[in-house]
């Protein structure tokens, strides 16, 4: 195991950079994931008007129109001094204002006439209040036509509870994306950047100057060599991957623990680290030379992550992108992190689906291994 | 112990090897001796199976040697052109780690290293790393990592190149002990002086051929220069060169830039009778130097051209 032990050797020797590397794009990582998670909440909450109602009116609709509004809205009752209404207009200190004129229960109720409205141009928020009050005033119309009192009618109109909604959920995750998913979308990155840039730096100690020829004039064969490598690369590999799982719990823990979809996570994420090492063997077989090490392992995991829906979700991906994307590891890897992201329960076809997505990951990892190989004993022929 | 038989090897349409053959014994130090781009590096290339050859045959303790040969390559050591050692180990794990290709046995490896660095004389440098070695200390860290397993066979190639005298000295003394202990050595060179001092037998290369083979007796007896004799500042006309080149045993003369440079064959008095010519036309002269031939003057007679050229 002399090869393995050099490599475990030089690995120690670079441990400053290993932590370098890790600290920074892990950092990156969980400032990127933490971005992306809060703009997914609050586009949706109901938003409050200041509303002016004149009341010329003084009827039971009238009292009906002012509770209803202020139910959702800052309602203020105003005299119906045009100037001042303007003026609070202008100055936005009212958006909408309600003009309840004299007699209108009767004219509403018998004519179907509409109340006379002002609002601040362009406010998104007044179409809001028009389809509340064309709403209630349905209501109490509705009632009224079926023998109801104007009184009844408006009690029972303010009365009415909203439907009650009940949401099937069918995925098992209550229609909620957990938060660990945003992190384990951005693994890839992570891995990418810092297995290249590191096992690039220690394979490039390897094939300095005449040390190739040395090592393969010795006794220990090619194959043994590559063997121990890989080897090598696989343990620096998995104390990098358990990093990132032990990141995850340490900030996703309890809810990771409670989620039945952990177990797929972690065997996706294995997958990937399969895929990156093979990657990160391939780009280290490229070059020797740090700053093309650089450049190669920049365009690679950036473009990969911009392409496969790590920076940008699959969703949003138009079909062409998503068309090439398939044809690059990391697609497959965010294609399950999607679906367990949508489902709590993996069963049956999803899971079929899941595991075939795994599946086309270590499909990737050993075309990669061979082509890394082939290079490998070109260069060596080559030499 | 090695025989080649017409190996040829070709980089596309570059002939670098042209039917070499060599034969070297054991116990020897088998120099190869020629320009830059005369197929040395690539001949030691094809021994270690390094390099797949166009043709011919290269065999090895016996054994045809193979990319997969192990059992050779388990008895060969090798000290390459450039330094191949890990500039992120010390001394002690660069030398420990090559010796680890070879002895699996770590107590074995121990000994065998502690003697490696006694032997190239690093005992106070284990712990530093390579980068902070002159260059000299460099190519000896550079010869322990590839002699510490006490190998049969040791290649050499160009050892000592970009290397300060003192420093070169005792690489070529740790050669010649390493021969003592009982390793046959191939050490390749395009410095004459080192190959003449160290060899017992030394092979000739000019384009990937090997044009003399013998001891630097042998060889210096195949041509016909005895002696060289060069005078400096001396102001000759046309006449007195072609007089000078009449003179007996004289059978080469060059004048340029005042430096009169004379190849005798190998009988006595060439200088005398030069400068008693000299002195008879009344020609003054600055210094003379008479030089017993050179393995330069053997590849200037064979190839026409200078061995640095």
């Amino acid at each position: 195991m002399t090869v393995f032990k050099g490599y475990m050797k030089i690995v120690k020797a670079n441990i400053g950079l290993i932590l370098m590397y890790l600290v920074i794009f892990l950092g990156i990582t969980m400032m990127i994931q933490a971005v992306t998670k809060d703009t997914g909440g609050g586009s949706y909450s109901a938003e409050s008007v200041q509303i002016g109602i004149v009341d010329e009116d003084g009827g039971v609709l009238a009292e009906g129109v002012k509770d209803y509004l202020g139910q959702f809205h800052d309602v203020t009752l105003m005299e119906n001094d045009k100037e001042k209404l303007q003026e609070s207009l202008f100055y936005r200190n009212l958006e909408y204002i309600v003009k309840i004129p004299g007699g209108f229960e009767e004219k509403c109720l018998e004519d179907g006439e509409k109340l006379e409205v002002t609002k601040v141009p362009g406010s998104y928020t007044s179409f809001y209040v028009d389809q509340q009050i064309t709403s209630f005033l349905n209501s109490v119309k509705t009632y009224y036509a079926a023998g109801y009192s104007a009184s009844d009618a408006v009690d029972s109109a303010l009365d009415r509870q909203d439907a009650s909604i009940k949401m099937m959920d069918i995925n098992g995750n209550a229609g909620e994306i957990p938060g660990y998913t945003y992190y384990y979308r951005y693994i890839p990155y992570l891995l990418l950047c810092v297995l290249c840039y590191v096992l690039g730096n220690i394979l490039s100690a390897f094939r300095k100057g005449d040390i190739p020829k040395r090592m393969q004039a010795s006794a220990v064969s090619s194959r043994r060599q590559n063997l121990e490598a890989l080897l090598a690369a696989g343990i620096l590999g998995g104390a990098l991957w358990a990093v990132c799982i032990a990141g995850g719990f340490l900030l996703y823990g309890k809810e990771l623990l409670k989620s039945s979809s952990i177990p797929y996570y972690l065997i996706n994420s294995l997958a990937l680290l399969f895929v990156v090492l093979a990657l990160a063997y391939l780009v280290g077989m490229l070059t020797s030379n740090t700053n093309a090490l650089n450049g190669i392992v920049n365009t690679i995991s950036l473009g990969m992550c911009f392409l496969s829906g790590v920076f940008v979700p699959l969703d949003i991906l138009n079909k062409e992108v998503k068309t090439v994307a398939q044809f690059l590891p990391i697609y497959w890897y965010e294609k399950v992190n999607d679906t367990l992201s949508q489902f709590g329960n993996i069963t049956g076809s999803v899971r079929a689906e899941v595991l075939q997505s795994i599946g086309i990951q270590l499909v990737f990892a050993a075309a990669i291994v061979c082509v890394a190989m082939a290079l490998s004993k070109k260069k060596r022929i080559a030499a | 112990m090695i025989k080649i038989e017409n190996l040829v090897k070709r980089y596309g349409k570059l002939l670098a090897l042209d039917h070499l053959n060599l034969e070297i014994e054991e116990g020897e130090i088998y120099g190869l001796l020629g320009p830059n781009g005369s197929g040395k590096t690539t001949a030691i290339s094809c021994m270690l199976a390094l390099l797949k050859y166009d043709k011919g045959t290269i065999s090895i303790f016996g054994e045809e040697m193979s990319p997969d040969n192990y059992g050779i390559k388990q008895q060969i050591g090798i000290v390459l052109q450039n330094v191949a050692v890990f500039d992120e180990l010390t001394v002690y794990e660069n030398i420990d780690y090559f010796c680890g290709l070879y002895v699996k046995n770590s107590q074995e490896r121990k000994k065998l290293v502690a003697e490696a660095i006694e032997f190239v004389g690093l005992e106070e440098y284990i712990k530093m790393r390579p980068k902070k070695l002159s260059g000299g200390l460099l190519r000896r860290l550079n010869i322990a990592c590839g002699i510490a397993h006490k190998p049969r066979l040791i290649i050499m190639d160009e050892p000592t190149v970009a290397v300060d005298p003192q420093s070169r000295n005792r690489i070529l003394e740790g050669i010649q002990e390493l021969n003592r202990q009982g390793s046959t050595i191939i050490y390749t060179s395009h410095y004459m002086e080192e190959v003449e001092q160290i060899c017992t037998k030394i092979a000739i290369m000019d384009h990937g051929r090997s044009i003399a083979v013998g001891t630097k007796e042998e060889l210096k007896s195949m041509i016909k220069t005895g002696e060289t004799v060069t005078i400096e500042a001396v102001v000759l006309g046309t006449d007195q060169i072609k007089d000078i080149r009449l003179l007996p045993h004289v059978f080469d003369v060059k004048y340029d830039e005042q430096v009169l440079t004379v190849r005798c064959t190998g009988a006595k008095h060439n200088l005398i009778r030069i400068l008693n010519y000299l002195q008879e036309n009344e020609i003054s002269f600055g210094r003379v130097f008479s030089e017993l031939p050179t393995l330069n003057d053997v590849f200037l007679e064979i190839t026409g051209k200078e061995l640095r050229d």
